[in-house]
């Protein structure tokens, strides 16, 4: 398995404001290796969310470059599914045509896109739902929505913009084993944003931890666990404690 | 307004609470009627009691016998029909030309720019300013009714549509922007679906304000439709079929009302399902 399937290189990013210019991302250099789970996480205005929305392609850097399996990322593309905070699900389309939008320019055909939205809300646990309308659901389920219309199309990689960051504490923690179920079963390299470290460790393989004002990499915690992981492992508490230890400094 | 207001988790179960729900209901229906029947006992009383001179009011008996006949002569319904077919007329040329006119100033921002403040200056004049103008301009023929009723449909249907799709959230476009949409399919799967209510608030208000439009030049410039039966009435001295003829423009606004919000309820099943 490559070891640079996604790949970022110096990475800068600054946003024009009134008075100049405002430095969101310095030197962000990262290497993700194929089927990775990678957590990133920071406290509000890290720049840890523009980092994601760089991936997607929804913003282009101000410098260095991205490359996913070896192609540079240029704008937004099937092949990187990405999960937002709200579930922006269409409210006016049935759950199974809100996962059925994401594959609109696919190549596949009728019965194949179908068979693949089920395929994907089977995996999510929703099958039963899906000619249910988004406003009859509850938000953990919107946001397994979210995760089955993320997949579908099959992407190279998987991008969670704090997906459960608006999720009461039970239905998240329910979430994130449910996540570390789904990213097992399809091995998919997956980039998790949080701004929760007991998430960040649950889930990644190692934790990349950022510092503000202009963002950049402080560190990156390997996390020396097998998967599938139990919540209550001490050393989750150990990496957690001295992961959080970051943030008391600064 | 009052219905959904009466039916919102806020007000329900509050009135009548003893009642079985079906009379309830009928209870809240009827509420609507009071008002109505009391003034119609008021009239009757003026004209009975002589308060008023039964030919500056007529009786509201004379006025219903006046519909009866106007109705099974034939009259009443040529009237009518002609002053539907100038509203619808007028009304189709206005909304297409509305939604193109809101749509491409609330999709790009430099038609914004170079069309939206003369808009607004004209949207200003009333539409009976407007009359004199077009009267010079076209004459006095179907052509005129046609215009001005497209102009009252034109200014609010614009301005709903505009402001429609420049309320669309940021983040439905970016998924959108995600799934690789074209403009098409942005238009089809997001835009209007998202615009959707705010599109039919116009469309309403718009047909509305056709209505009053088409009665206003009736009264002024034509030899036929309902407007035209007032001043027919007004000069013969037969208030009565003046008032025939308000009755009738009444009714027919409220029904093209009702029709739309029919027709957006349908349309918006996933807004009903979601309470």
């Amino acid at each position: 398995m490559r070891s640079d399937f996604l790949s970022l290189r110096q990475v800068d990013k600054r946003f024009p404001v009134e008075d100049g210019e405002l430095h969101v991302l310095d030197d962000i250099s990262l290497n993700i290796r194929q089927g990775e789970f990678i957590s990133i996480v920071g406290g509000s205005g890290c720049g840890k969310s523009t980092l994601l929305r760089l991936l997607v392609g929804l913003e282009q850097a101000s410098g260095g470059s991205l490359q996913l399996d070896g192609a540079p990322i240029e704008g937004t593309d099937p092949e990187r599914g990405i999960v937002f905070q709200d579930h922006r699900l269409y409210p006016w389309l049935t759950v199974e045509d809100n996962v059925l939008l994401a594959l609109l320019n696919s190549p596949l055909s009728k019965a194949e896109r179908l068979q693949r939205v089920h395929e994907h809300l089977r995996l999510v646990g929703l099958e039963a739902f899906a000619r249910a309308w988004p406003a009859q659901l509850s938000g953990g389920m919107s946001q397994r929505v979210a995760i089955a219309r993320g997949l579908v199309n099959r992407p190279k990689i998987l991008l969670l913009d704090e997906p459960f960051g608006a999720l009461d504490a039970l239905t998240r923690a329910q979430l994130q084993e449910e996540l570390a179920r789904i990213w097992l079963a399809e091995g998919i390299t997956t980039v998790l944003v949080t701004h929760d470290v007991d998430e960040a460790v649950f889930l990644g393989d190692r934790v990349v931890v950022m510092q503000p004002r202009p963002g950049k990499i402080g560190r990156i915690v390997e996390v020396d666990l097998p998967h599938p992981r139990h919540r209550d492992h001490p050393r989750l508490h150990e990496l957690r404690s001295d992961i959080l230890r970051d943030f008391a400094r600064h | 307004m009052n219905t959904t207001l009466v039916r919102s988790p806020l007000f329900a179960g509050r009135r009548w609470p003893n009642l079985v729900p079906p009379l309830r209901w009928l209870a809240l229906k009827s509420c609507a009627l009071l008002l109505p029947a009391a003034l119609l006992l008021l009239w009757h009383t003026a004209v009975v009691r002589q308060w008023v001179s039964a030919q500056i009011l007529p009786p509201p008996s004379l006025v219903l016998e006046t519909l009866l006949t106007l109705w099974h002569s034939g009259d009443l319904w040529f009237e009518l029909s002609i002053s539907l077919q100038r509203v619808l007329i007028g009304a189709a040329m206005g909304s297409v030309l509305g939604l193109l006119l809101g749509l491409s100033m609330g999709l790009s921002r430099r038609v914004e720019a170079y069309l939206l403040p003369l808009f607004q200056a004209i949207s200003q004049v009333p539409v009976l300013g407007w009359i004199p103008l077009l009267m010079m301009l076209v004459g006095i023929d179907e052509t005129l009714k046609y215009l001005v009723i497209a102009h009252a449909v034109l200014v609010p249907l614009t301005i709903n549509t505009f402001s429609g799709i420049r309320a669309i959230p940021p983040s439905y476009l970016e998924v959108a922007q995600v799934y690789r949409f074209n403009l098409a399919q942005r238009l089809r799967r997001v835009i209007l679906p998202a615009a959707l209510p705010s599109l039919f608030t116009g469309l309403r208000f718009a047909l509305t304000k056709g209505w009053i439009a088409l009665v206003t030049v009736e009264l002024l410039a034509s030899s036929e439709g309902l407007g035209y039966l007032m001043v027919d009435g007004r000069q013969m001295f037969q208030l009565d079929q003046v008032i025939v003829a308000m009755l009738m423009v009444g009714l027919v606004g409220l029904v093209l009302d009702k029709g739309l919000a029919l027709l957006e309820t349908r349309l918006q099943r996933w807004q009903r399902q979601a309470f």
